[in-house]
Formats: structure tokens, C-alpha cells, sequence
């Protein structure tokens, strides 16, 4: 399955006692590339991120990284790769520098001029003498980075990587993964936070209820995913559901069910357009939003997923816009 | 090798190795110190003094000595091994490292030869600071202490650490071994420490079974006369002979360490 691809699973299935965490989980990443892997929460991201790192083992299904086939007895082949999954896990009374040499100590072989290299590149030089336990979140996921990248790996894993980091630390983190993949190495990314991955990702992967419901090119992905919300009062609703719908016959309106909001499906440009029949019509919007692509997509993809958000919280509390999540059939290259 | 000395480097950086060590050794002085300081006028008023100058009367004092760290020490070493396992499933290090593709059972089993070769410094350390003390005791107690240069039982002294060493590894390993099945520190040392006491109770109710479970054996390795070590009070134990319960210990070892092996073989590493 594998020329061209630095990761690839087929029917990846996991389960924990009744629960089924992936049902059939097929990923195909290319090698050189920003992968961005996202799904609410419980939709199996960290299931699928401890999968590939051998940490847990699948029920059924197989994986292949950097085209070679990985399973149970393949661990080496984890010497090309790099994780930061969950949280950043080191010994709190030893300093990031004491760390990362033990760390070297496990695995492919690694020099100690990569930790200082490393070290000075996730900007914790000056404090590379402190203990961990002295860190801020922040800075325990800039070494958790640091840990990942320790073997120079081909293929890089990270879970969640911008949790706790400032918005310098993100807009770092976000420049040094991009450079990574444009000197070859891949990364794969796994993220709920849209605008990150947005800017982020070169390819796309979203995940619902352990399948994957679209896979592509962002830039494809996103092509007419655009949507329009506009803000009336609740006696208003009808007849401005009325006027949009007019203006995309082929994508009804439909109301977000928060206070007299409708969203329609049109690029976000024809949000003029929109306000001025709506002015027409004697409709005056009290709001007017254009969406975020990637949101509407997400939500489109993902929202109505119960057991992926059972809180109905987040991605689950709009209404009438989200659908049920694809079938089966769905997952694949767009 | 070089897991191994990694495993060394961050047992020495560890706060739990200092107070491991330095609760063992303080408890030992006091100890010693307070037999020191009332043995003889116990011994004078009749109420078991003798036994307790036994103590501090050289030679035999050497492997009183050993024996008590084995006692009280087995306890200690449990708790530091559990610690030491279960801290890595608490902080996700094993995770780490299996992550960056490390044989998991290569690194228990290394992690553990770490903690084997530092118990075994600790062991020198504590039996050296212990017959210090021995010594001002018995200067305090009145006690000669011309029996300290004995030959032939100085002579016998390595193979008696050398065996004090395996006692001590082995309840480090049921330690190590019970953190591991637990997944967790706490757990592991609590649970450790209640399979170290469940023994000491069970031995007034079962000595013949109770003998060959692993802290019981771990104490028998060294031929005593008295009784001494954390064995707490009760009837006078039933005991393997010192080579029976060296080849008890070595089999609680090796089994404890299979089984920390293969359960984190198969372990699902989550959290």
C-alpha cells in the first residue's frame, strides 16, 4: 500500500472491553507533509497515537510506517519515529537537560550535541539546569517536543503539541513543524483546535466515532466549505430563512438553534450580498459572521456524533447546520 | 550498558534513594545507640539485657548486624523498588521509552539491575556506618569490643554480604514487581508493605508454610542465633537453613523478575 507514504493504516480496529475506541481505521500519509489528524474528543486520536507507537496493539487491522509493515515484534522500526502523546511524561527531580539523557539512553542511539541542538531549538537552554518539576506546562511540552525530535525522526507524532504554550511558543512550534516537513520528514499532528491545524496542515484526516470520515489536501478539503451567519430577531426568522434560501437553492438555510442565528453555505465573500437581501426584504441583521471553513467542515463531519462528544458541549451544540457523520464509505482521499 | 548506566545516573539524582538509605541507617543508630545506653542496666535488673548486648559483642555482633539490616532493610528495599517501578508508569517514562522503541522488558530488566547494584553499594555503606555504631554502642555499654579483628569472621564477612546482597535484591524485585502489576507507585508500595507485615503475621500462624515466603527466606540467609531485624514480636520463627533459603531467595528473584518482564510485554501502556 505504501510507496510515497511515510504512515497508512488499514481497518485499524481497537475496543476496550465493550467500547469500541477505532472501528476500521484507514489513514494514508504521505511522506513530507504537515498531517493534521482531528476529532472530538473520544473520537480515538489518542487510541490511534498509541496504536502507532506501540503502546497499545490493535485488535485488528494493520499499520505500516516509512512503508514497512509494523506490528508487534517491528518496535525498531519506532527508531525513525518521534511521539509526544498525551501529556509530556519525564522524572520531575531531574533537569530537562538529565532528562533527555535518559531518554537518549532508551532507543536509537543518539548523541548528546542533538540534546544542546535541541535543547537551544525549544528555547529552554538558559533553563536546562532546573528541574522539571520547577516547569511550567508550557515549558514541559517544549521538552516533551524536544524528546520527540531526540532521534532526528522521519516521521513525527504529536499529540495535541500546543497544549499550555503562549502564543510565541505556538507560532514557534507552528514555524519548526513546517520546517521540518519541508526538509522531508513528516508530521503528523493530532489536534482539536481547528485554527491551529488550518494553518498548519498540508493534508487532512477527521476522525468520528473511530473511522475516518474525510482525508485529503486541506486546499480540497476546504474547496466550497464556506459559510455565511447572520443574526435576527426570533420573529424574523422564517421570513429571512426564506431570503437565503433564495440565495443558495442547492444549500438551504437552517437555523443554529442560539438566539436567531442562521447559517447559510456559501463562500463567505457573498456576505454583503447576503446582508443587502436581507435589507431588501426589511430584514435588518442585528449579526453577521462569516464561518471558519475548516469549522464548518468539522462540525459538518462530526458534530451530530454523540458518542463523540457525549457532553454536547463544543463541537456538539449547533444544531440544524451539523449532519450525522458520514458512513463508512466516507473515509478515503477527497 | 548504556540503559544501564542511565538507570544509575537517575537513581543517584533520586530523592528516594537518600531517604531510603538515610531512614535505614538513622533507625539503625537509634537503635543501637538506645541498646548501647540501657543494655547493661537491663542486663543488671535481670530482664534480657544479655541478649540484647549480644548485639554489640564482636564477632557475632557482624552478622547480628547483617541480619537486622536484612530485616528492617528487606522492608525498606520492597518500598524503594516499588517506588522506583511504580514511578514509571505514574510519570510515563516507560511510555517514553517504549515509544521511542525500546524492548520494554530489556528496560525493566535493566532499570532493576540499576536498583540491584546500588542496594548492594547500600548494603556496604549501611554495614559499614552499622558497625560504627556497634562500636560506640559497646564503648557506651561497657562491651569489649576486641573480638572486631576476629579473622576467621572477618573472613567469612563477603560471603555473607554477598548473600545479604541477594536477600535485599529479591524484596527490592517483589517491590519492583508488585509496582509494575499495579501500574502504579502508591499502590505498589502499599500493597508491598501489607505482603511484607501479611508475612510477618502469617509466621505465627503457618512458620512452616510462611519460611519459605520471600522476606522470611530473605532473613534466613544469614545463620543467627538471636532474633533481630523488622520482624516485629511473636513466637520464635520457624527458619530455613542459610543455604535452603539462599536458593528460595534466588527462585522469588528470578520468578519475580519473569513476571515483571512478561507483564509488561503485554501490557497495554496507556495513561
Amino acid at each position: 500500500m505504501t510507496d510515497g507514504l511515510a504512515l497508512a493504516t488499514r481497518g485499524l480496529q481497537k475496543r476496550y472491553g465493550s467500547r469500541t475506541a477505532l472501528a476500521g481505521l484507514d489513514l494514508t500519509v504521505p511522506a513530507g507533509v504537515v498531517y493534521g489528524f482531528l476529532g472530538p474528543n473520544g473520537a480515538g486520536k489518542t487510541t490511534t497515537m498509541r496504536l502507532l507507537t506501540g503502546l497499545i496493539h490493535p485488535d485488528a487491522g494493520t499499520i505500516e510506517i516509512l512503508g514497512r509493515p509494523f506490528g508487534r515484534r517491528d518496535r525498531r522500526r519506532l527508531f525513525e519515529v518521534g511521539a509526544l502523546i498525551e501529556s509530556p511524561s519525564f522524572y520531575p527531580y531531574l533537569s530537562a537537560r538529565e532528562n533527555l539523557r535518559a531518554l537518549a539512553a532508551t532507543g536509537a542511539p543518539t548523541s548528546t550535541s542533538r540534546i544542546e541542538e535541541l535543547l537551544e531549538l525549544v528555547g529552554l537552554r538558559d533553563r536546562a539546569r532546573d528541574k522539571v518539576q520547577t516547569y511550567s506546562l508550557g515549558m514541559k511540552q517544549r521538552l516533551g517536543i524536544a524528546a520527540a525530535l531526540l532521534s532526528d525522526p522521519s516521521l513525527l507524532l504529536l499529540d495535541e503539541p500546543s497544549n499550555g504554550l503562549d502564543p510565541a511558543g505556538i507560532v514557534a512550534m507552528r514555524e519548526t513543524l513546517k520546517q521540518l516537513a519541508l526538509s522531508g520528514k513528516t508530521v503528523f499532528v493530532s489536534s482539536h483546535i481547528l485554527g491551529e491545524v488550518q494553518q498548519l496542515a498540508d493534508v487532512l484526516g477527521i476522525i468520528a466515532a473511530g473511522r475516518l470520515v474525510r482525508e485529503g489536501p486541506i486546499d480540497q478539503l476546504l474547496q466550497g466549505e464556506g459559510v455565511v451567519r447572520v443574526r435576527v430577531t426570533p420573529a424574523e426568522v422564517a421570513a429571512a430563512k426564506l431570503v437565503l434560501d433564495r440565495l443558495a437553492p442547492d444549500s438551504p438555510s437552517s437555523t443554529t438553534g442560539d438566539g436567531g442565528w442562521l447559517s447559510l453555505r456559501i463562500p463567505p465573500d457573498r456576505a454583503a450580498e447576503v446582508n443587502r437581501a436581507l435589507a431588501a426584504a426589511g430584514i435588518h441583521a442585528s449579526g453577521l459572521e462569516t464561518g471558519n471553513d475548516l469549522e464548518s467542515l468539522f462540525l459538518e463531519l462530526t458534530g451530530g456524533d454523540d458518542s463523540a462528544n457525549p457532553e454536547g458541549t463544543f463541537f456538539g451544540t449547533a444544531g440544524g447546520n451539523v449532519r450525522p457523520p458520514a458512513g463508512p464509505g466516507a473515509g478515503g482521499v477527497a | 550498558m548504556r540503559l544501564f548506566m542511565a538507570g544509575l545516573r537517575k537513581l543517584v539524582r533520586r530523592p528516594a534513594t537518600y531517604v531510603t538509605f538515610g531512614l535505614l541507617v538513622g533507625l539503625l543508630a537509634l537503635i543501637y545507640l538506645a541498646v548501647g545506653g540501657t543494655a547493661r542496666q537491663t542486663a543488671a535488673a535481670g530482664n534480657g539485657g544479655e541478649q540484647a548486648l549480644l548485639l554489640l559483642t564482636f564477632p557475632g555482633a557482624y552478622t547480628l548486624l547483617l541480619s537486622f539490616i536484612l530485616g528492617l532493610g528487606g522492608l525498606f528495599a520492597m518500598i524503594y523498588g516499588a517506588a522506583i517501578a511504580g514511578s514509571e508508569w505514574t510519570w510515563g517514562t516507560l511510555k517514553a521509552a517504549v515509544a521511542r522503541g525500546e524492548s520494554r522488558s530489556r528496560y525493566q530488566l535493566l532499570s532493576f539491575s540499576s536498583i540491584g547494584v546500588l542496594v548492594g553499594i547500600g548494603l556496604l555503606v549501611a554495614f559499614g556506618i552499622g558497625v560504627a555504631v556497634a562500636i560506640v554502642a559497646a564503648g557506651i555499654a561497657g562491651v569489649s569490643t576486641s573480638g572486631l579483628g576476629d579473622a576467621a569472621t572477618l573472613g567469612t564477612l563477603p560471603a555473607l554480604l554477598g548473600r545479604g546482597w541477594l536477600a535485599l535484591a529479591e524484596a527490592c524485585a517483589l517491590g519492583f514487581t508488585i509496582a509494575t502489576l499495579a501500574r502504579s507507585q502508591l499502590a505498589g508500595i502499599g500493597v508491598g508493605i501489607a505482603v511484607y507485615f501479611g508475612e510477618q503475621f502469617a509466621s505465627i500462624f503457618l512458620p512452616d508454610v510462611v519460611k519459605y515466603l520471600p522476606f522470611n527466606a530473605a532473613t534466613a540467609v544469614v545463620a543467627t542465633s538471636g532474633r533481630v531485624g523488622g520482624g516485629g514480636g511473636g513466637a520464635a520463627p520457624v527458619r530455613l537453613d542459610p543455604d535452603t533459603a539462599l536458593f528460595v531467595v534466588a527462585a522469588w528473584l528470578i520468578g519475580a523478575l519473569i513476571v515483571t518482564a512478561l507483564f509488561t510485554e503485554r501490557a497495554e501502556i496507556s495513561g
